[in-house]
C-alpha cells in the first residue's frame, strides 16, 4: 500500500533525513498507521468534513488592532537574531 | 508558422484590513522589523489562530463584483511547505472549498475572462538575502490576502494588461484593498504557454511569479512567448517550471528550491472552524456594493452623453468620479465639470498615488459654485477658465476672485468697440489675415482680451473681428 518511495518523497518534504536501514521499518510501520485509518474510514458515518466536534462555525474577530508583542520578547527564543531580524542559514544557493 | 499565447492569471490582493487575517496585529505597511507580530503570527506552537470578520465580507465584496457566487459552506486548509517565510511551515489557505467561484470579468473586445475562484490565505514574511545568512522579518507573515484565479482564457499580452488594470479599479472602487503594485499589495503569476493557431490542444506552460508592475507583466510575458515559440521552432520541448522576471535583463529564468516535489499536503485546518456565509448576508453585501467602474463609465456616456474617453478618465479613480459628480451636481451640461477637471484640474495630479488621492486645492463644492456662475451667464467662459488657475492657484472660492464689476462680461457696445481697436492697432495681423494666415487673427482676440481684463467673449470677439476685416 505506501512504497519505499513515498516514504522517501514524504521524508525530504518533512526535511527529515532517512538511513537505507529505517526505510523498510518505516515503510512498513506507515503501511499499518495507514490500514488503521481506513478502519476508521469503514467504521464512522461520516456526514461531511464540515463537522467538528462541538459543531461550531462562524468562530469570527472583530477587526480591531490590539499592540503587538515586543520585539525583544518575539525574537527571545530565536535561535539567532541580527538587526531586528530572525537570522536563518542562507537559503540561496 | 502562427503561434497563439495561452494565459491564465493568479492575482494575489492585500486586503485593506486593519488587524492581520488570524490575529489582532496590525497590516500597517512598513515598520521596524518583527514590531506587528504576537505568537499567532509568528507560529509559536499552543496558539490558535481567529478568523477576522472583516477578511471574509471583503472577499465576498470582490466575489460580488466580479460576478463570482458566492459558497454556502467554506472552510481554511494548510498548505504544507517548508521555507523560512512561513514560520509554521504551512500557510493558511483555502483548497477545495474557496469563498468565491465561476465568476468572470468581461473585456473591452467583448470577451469575457473566467474566474475559477477566489479564496483568503495568509501573507508570508519579507526575507532579506545578504552574504551566508538570511534575515527574516515577519511583519507582513499573516496579513489578508485574497487570491484571484482566472482560467486560461488570455490569448494577448494586450488582453492581460486590459484585466490587470480593470481588476485593480475595482478593488480600489469596492475598497478592499489600494492595490499599490509597487508596495507589493497585488502581486500577479501568469500561467503562459503556446499552441499553434487553430490548435485545441494546450501547450507545456511555465509560471512566471511574482511580478509588480503592468510593465513588466507585459514585458515577461511578451518575453516568455517569444521563448516557447523558438525552443517549438527548433524542435526542443518547453519544461514546465516556475520562472522568475528580471526587469534588468528582460529575460525569464528558472526558480528552483522553494519547494522541490511540489506537493503541498493540503488538509483542514482543524483550528479553524467552518465558515458559513448565510445568503441574507450575502444580499445585504451585495447591496452595499458601490456602482462599479464599468457601470459608472457606461452612465456616463450613456446618461450624461460624455465622450468615452472623457468617462474613461473621469471613472478611473473613484475619488475622482465622486468630485465630478459633486462638482456638476445642479448644473446645466455635465460636460463643463468634466472639461474643467480634464482640461485644467489634472494638470495638478500627476502621480498614481495623487489621482488616487484626489486632493486638490479646489473643492468640488468651489468648482460646482463656478459653473453655476458660468451656467447663470454671470461670467464668460475665459473668464471661468482663468478664474479657475487662481482658484487651483490660491485655493479661494470663485466669488473671492470674482468681482461684481466683472460679472455679467461686456456689452456689445464696448466689445465691439475693443474690437475696432484691435483691428486698428495691429495692421500687420490683419494684413496676414488676409494673406491667408488664419492664426493671426488670435494676436487680435489677445489685444480684446487682455484690454477688457479677460471679460470679453473671445470666440465672439474672434467673429466680431473676423466680420471687420472682411468688411473693410
Amino acid at each position: 500500500m505506501v512504497t519505499k518511495d513515498e516514504i522517501m518523497k514524504i521524508a525530504i518534504l518533512s526535511k527529515l533525513s532517512v538511513g537505507e536501514d529505517e526505510i523498510d521499518k518505516l515503510t512498513e510501520d506507515m503501511g499499518e498507521i495507514i490500514s488503521f485509518a481506513y478502519t476508521i474510514n469503514k467504521a464512522a458515518d461520516i456526514e461531511s468534513d464540515f463537522d467538528n466536534i462541538n459543531n461550531l462555525s462562524n468562530v469570527l474577530r472583530e477587526d480591531e488592532v490590539v499592540p503587538s508583542m515586543e520585539r525583544e520578547q518575539i525574537l527571545k527564543n530565536a535561535k539567532d537574531s541580527d538587526d531586528g531580524c530572525f537570522m536563518v542559514k542562507n537559503i540561496m544557493k | 508558422m502562427k503561434y497563439e499565447l495561452v494565459a491564465g492569471f493568479e492575482t494575489h490582493v492585500e486586503l485593506a484590513t486593519n488587524t492581520k487575517i488570524f490575529c489582532s496585529c496590525t497590516t500597517e505597511f512598513g515598520g521596524e522589523p518583527n514590531t506587528h507580530c504576537c505568537p499567532i503570527c509568528i507560529g509559536l506552537p499552543g496558539t490558535l489562530p481567529k478568523l477576522n470578520k472583516k477578511v471574509v465580507e471583503y472577499a465576498i465584496r470582490a466575489g460580488l463584483a466580479t460576478n463570482c457566487e458566492i459558497a454556502e459552506i467554506s472552510k481554511m486548509d494548510r498548505k504544507n511547505y517548508c521555507y523560512p517565510d512561513l514560520p509554521k511551515a504551512y500557510q493558511i489557505s483555502q483548497y477545495d472549498k474557496p469563498l468565491c467561484e465561476h465568476g468572470y470579468i468581461q473585456l473591452s473586445n467583448g470577451r469575457k475572462i473566467r474566474i475559477l475562484r477566489i479564496h483568503i490565505e495568509e501573507d508570508a514574511g519579507k526575507l532579506v538575502h545578504r552574504r551566508g545568512d538570511t534575515l527574516v522579518d515577519y511583519n507582513r507573515g499573516g496579513v489578508p490576502l485574497i487570491e484571484i484565479v482566472t482560467e486560461p482564457d488570455f490569448r494577448s499580452v494586450d488582453e492581460a494588461k486590459e484585466y490587470v488594470e480593470k481588476l485593480q479599479l475595482i478593488m480600489r472602487y469596492i475598497g478592499v484593498s489600494d492595490c499599490r503594485m509597487q508596495e507589493g499589495s497585488m502581486r500577479c503569476d501568469v500561467n503562459i504557454s503556446v499552441r499553434p493557431e487553430g490548435s485545441e490542444k494546450l501547450g507545456t506552460r511555465t509560471e512566471i511569479k511574482n511580478m509588480n508592475s503592468i510593465t513588466f507583466i507585459a514585458k515577461a510575458m511578451e518575453y516568455e512567448y517569444g521563448r516557447q515559440v523558438d525552443l517549438i521552432e527548433s524542435g526542443e520541448k518547453v519544461v514546465q517550471e516556475t520562472l522568475r522576471y528580471d526587469d534588468v535583463t528582460n529575460t525569464t529564468s528558472s526558480m528552483r528550491g522553494k519547494e522541490d516535489a511540489n506537493d503541498y499536503r493540503y488538509f483542514r485546518d482543524p483550528d479553524l472552524v467552518t465558515i458559513n456565509v448565510p445568503r441574507e448576508k450575502v444580499e445585504q453585501i451585495k447591496e452595499e456594493l458601490p456602482e462599479l467602474p464599468e457601470e459608472k463609465k457606461n452612465r456616463y456616456i450613456d446618461e450624461l452623453g460624455l465622450p468615452e474617453a472623457d468617462a474613461s478618465l473621469l471613472t478611473k479613480y473613484r475619488k475622482i468620479a465622486e468630485y465630478y459628480e459633486k462638482a456638476s451636481e445642479g448644473t446645466k451640461n455635465p460636460k463643463t465639470a468634466a472639461n474643467f477637471i480634464i482640461g485644467q484640474i489634472f494638470r495638478s495630479v500627476e502621480t498614481e498615488s495623487e489621482k488616487e488621492e484626489f486632493n486638490v486645492s479646489v473643492s468640488a463644492e468651489n468648482l460646482n459654485e463656478l459653473i453655476i456662475l458660468l451656467d447663470s451667464g454671470k461670467i464668460r467662459m475665459n473668464l471661468a477658465k482663468s478664474t479657475l488657475d487662481k482658484m487651483l492657484e490660491t485655493g479661494k472660492k470663485a466669488s473671492e476672485l470674482i468681482d461684481e464689476s466683472d460679472m455679467g462680461g461686456l456689452d456689445e457696445n464696448t466689445l465691439l468697440d475693443l474690437c475696432k481697436q484691435a483691428v486698428e492697432n495691429n495692421p500687420k495681423a490683419v494684413s496676414d489675415y488676409l494673406g491667408g494666415k488664419e492664426k493671426a487673427v488670435k494676436a487680435m482676440v489677445g489685444f480684446v482680451m487682455k484690454n477688457s481684463r479677460g471679460k470679453a467673449d473671445a470666440a465672439l470677439a474672434e467673429q466680431k473681428i473676423i466680420d471687420m476685416i472682411k468688411n473693410t
